[in-house]
This record gives C-alpha cells, structure tokens and sequence, in this order.
C-alpha cells in the first residue's frame, strides 16, 4: 500500500476520489492503491466514508471526480476535474475483476446454494458446465459447506450464508475482493467462523479490501490499515502500528472504543 | 324443456366464458409486465401517461369501458365494424382492463424485492435483462400470486359482463333460460358451475403457492 510508489503494479487504483450525496461530501480526495497479494482493513466510525468508498470501488455509486482502475483497466479518468467512466464494455470487464460480499449477504432467497455460486460463471461469464461446477465444489469444500449444495439460503445459518456469500464472490476468479463489514450481521460465534474463512483466504495471498469493525481481527489479517473519518484518510499504515501506535487523536480517540 | 337440453345450452355458454377468461389471461399477464415496467419508467412522460391509463383502467366500470369499445368505432367515426367486432371488443376490453390491474400487483411486487439483489446481481455482471428475469421476476411471482389469485378468481365473474355485449356466454345463456322458462333453476347451476371453475382455481393456485414454499426470505 505505497501511493507514492505510482510505478508498481496496482490491482486496484483510486486517486484524488471525491463523492458527494447532495451537499454531503462524502469523500474527499482519498487515494489509495491495493497490490497483489495485500489485504486493506478499512476501519473509522459510521458515517465516515467507509461504505461509499467500497460502493465507488465496486461500481455501485460514480465518483463525482477522480480516478479509479483495475489493474491497467482504467474504468474512470479525470476530465476537467470529473471523473469520466468507460464504455459498458469496459464496466462489464471490471466487473469481473473484482468481487463483493455484502453486510447482509444478499444471496438469491430461490437459488440453491449450488445455483448462486454457480449461475454468474455459467451465464455472465459462460464458462464450461464441468469446469464451474468442479470449482464450485471446490469452493464449498473450501467454505467447510460440504453437504450443503442442495440447500436454500434460508435454510442455513447467517454464518453459512456469508461463507456461501464469499464462494460465490470467488466463483468468478475474480482478482480482488472487497468486503463490506462481512460479519456485522452475525453474533460473536457466526463471526468467528467467517473470519477464520477470510484468514485462511488471506494466508492464501488473496487480495483483499475489507471495511470491518472487527479491530484484532484487522490487526491479524490486513497488511495495511487504513483509519477514515468524515470523509478523508486520517491516518493509514502497516495493521501493528495503526492499531497498537495510532499517531492522530481521533484514530486514539476511535480505536479506545475497542477492547484489543 | 329437458335438463340436458338446458345444460346443452349452459354448456355452450361456458365455452365462451372460459374462451374470455383465457384471451384476457393470455393477454394481460404480459402485457401487465409491460405497463408496469412504463409505470416505473424513469422517462417522466411514459411514466405519467401510463398512469393515467391505470388510473382511467380501473376508475371506470369495465362494462362500460366494453360498451365504449363496442360502440366507440360507430358513434365516433361512423364505422360499421361488422358482427364479429363484439368478440374483439370483448377481447380488447378485458385484455386492457385486467392489463392494468395486473399491473399494479406487478409493481407492489417488483418494488418490494430489496436493493441488495440487484446491487449483488449488478456486482456479479448479471445484465438488466437477466437481473429481471433470473432474480427478481421468480421472486416477484412468490409474493404476488396470492394477491393474483383475488384478480384471477374476480376474471371469472367478470366473464359475465360479456352479457352487454350480447355474447352468448353462461350469464347470458342462464339469464335467457330463466326468462323463457320461468325458472330460477339455470342461475343455480351456472351460479354452482362458476363456484366450481373457482374452486378448481384456488387449488391449483394453492398448490402452486405450496410448491414456491421451499423458499422464504
């Protein structure tokens, strides 16, 4: 995680971002860069810009100005101060870059476990039937969900549900996955059981952005730490030192309401 | 006059009225999606007008919507539309009526899917076409369909009001068995038959609903 390092290769790239929701500026000017192999924890209070700046890297909201891309994919370019985003042809091509697992998992309720990891290879990406279905089964194997094809989304834990979630964010091979508070919607236990996923992910050298409450877990898994709050990056560095040596008081004044 | 003679004549009736209740279905169902997609549209005009047609649909009586259809060509442009434009009029008339309403359950439906399955179908490059038709239009049936089967047991009744028009169908066939025979009797069959074709429809729509069960969300 080195902006200044502008020459090294980049999964995904943001400069200068900024975004406003009416006169509500939610990010302004943030810069950062994700490399192969690194894991970002994006920690800050609510409202900080923390889900916005996932939602704008994920395509779910436009910059209003800046520059984002995908490796060298470049989705959004500055034009006279607005960002400008590529043709439908280059959004669908970044899509399949990266990958999102929700808060509340968002799982298709009528698809079974099989079918929602499986139905965007075969028909967005329309890859071969025996290859998708074996790296499905890989995946679920991966997830510990042995068993569990044939089921619907309703009939497994909120635990189960995230790591089907997170199998099906993998299915597409994508090059980076981006999380946005991945256990908020599950009690101490169904967290744990998450997170041990992601760590095994990012023992793996799984790219990964993951906007989190969890602070020891962001301490233990991310290489670098990234502290936003009312819209900008206070203060960013490796996980150790922004957690255990917070430099600004408001990362002080955060990070005491967290028992490490 | 025999039973089987008035039944013979009942039984004619009935072809109608399920040849109406099938047409307005056939018709309407899609056309339904359609109007509720213009209904929803973000081109302000469409939207509006699109209104208005719902509005005028399910505003006015649906007899008196047929009549106009039915008379609306002579009166209006002086055109003389020949013996079989009743059948069209009829077809038209609930096919545009019931499109609207349908319409209107569509909407509730399509509008009560979370953002969340269209922000994750868009994350995984799922097209706008697929996203509806792959996540939201099955899910879109499951919450509808008990709300669909009010409009389509309420289709079978309404067949009736093909009557003003002067299609021969059970309504009609009963009203004038009645008369010529100074009898209550053919309402109560064709009042039994309908409860029947009902009945019929709330099991299959019950077993449907049953079988869409396997899910919830």
């Amino acid at each position: 995680m080195t902006t200044d390092n502008v020459h090294e290769k980049a999964l995904v790239r943001l400069d200068h971002a900024r975004k406003s929701f009416g006169d509500n500026e939610v990010l302004k000017d943030i810069s950062l860069s994700v490399h192969p192999g690194e894991v970002v924890a994006i920690i800050g209070p609510s409202g900080g810009g923390k889900s916005t700046l996932l939602r704008c890297c994920t395509l779910l909201e436009r910059l209003d100005g800046g520059t984002l891309a995908f490796d060298d994919l470049v989705v959004a370019s500055d034009e006279g101060g607005r960002a400008k985003y590529g043709s439908a042809s280059v959004l669908k091509e970044a899509k399949s870059r990266f990958g999102l697992v929700f808060q509340n998992f968002n799982l298709f309720p009528h698809y079974t476990v099989m079918k929602n990891i499986t139905d965007a290879p075969l028909h967005v990406q329309k890859r071969g039937k025996e290859e998708v279905f074996a790296e499905a089964r890989a995946l679920l194997a991966k997830m510990g969900l042995e068993g569990k094809e044939g089921m619907v989304p309703c009939e497994l834990s909120g635990g189960q549900q995230q790591r089907v979630a997170i199998a099906r964010a993998l299915a597409l091979n994508p090059d980076v996955l981006f999380f946005d508070e991945p256990t908020s919607a599950l009690d101490p236990e169904l967290t744990k059981e998450v997170l041990k996923v992601i760590r095994e992910l990012a023992a793996e050298r799984m790219t990964m952005v993951i906007v989190t409450h969890e602070m020891s877990f962001a301490r233990d898994v991310a290489d670098h730490i990234i502290f936003m709050d009312g819209g900008v990056i206070v203060e960013e560095g490796p996980a150790s030192e922004v957690i255990n040596h917070p430099q600004h008081n408001r990362t002080r004044a955060f990070l005491n309401n967290y028992e490490n | 006059m025999e039973f089987s003679t008035m039944m013979n004549l009942l039984m004619s009736g009935l072809f109608f009225t399920a040849q109406i209740f099938f047409t307005t279905l056939i018709g309407a169902l899609p056309l339904g999606v359609v109007v509720a997609l213009a209904r929803m549209s973000s081109c302000k005009p469409l939207a509006l007008v699109t209104r208005f047609y719902i509005s005028v649909m399910r505003g006015t009586p649906l007899m008196l919507q047929l009549m106009a259809l039915m008379f609306g060509p002579y009166y209006l442009l002086g055109l003389n539309m020949g013996n079989d434009w009743k059948y069209i009029a009829c077809s038209v008339g609930f096919i545009l009526n019931y499109a609207a309403y349908f319409a209107e359950i569509y909407r509730s439906g399509i509008q009560s899917i979370p953002r969340g399955q269209y922000e994750a179908a868009e994350v995984l490059g799922y097209s706008r076409g697929q996203t509806f038709m792959k996540i939201v239009l099955p899910q879109v049936v499951k919450r509808i369909l008990p709300a669909m089967s009010n409009e389509i047991i309420t289709l079978v009744k309404d067949t009736s009001l093909a009557f003003v028009l002067g299609i021969m169908e059970m309504f009609s066939q009963a009203k004038a068995l009645a008369a010529s025979q100074v009898s209550m009797v053919p309402y109560v069959i064709a009042g039994a038959i309908y409860w029947v074709l009902n009945l019929v429809i709330e099991v299959v729509l019950t077993r449907i609903e049953k079988r869409l069960n396997y899910y919830h969300d």
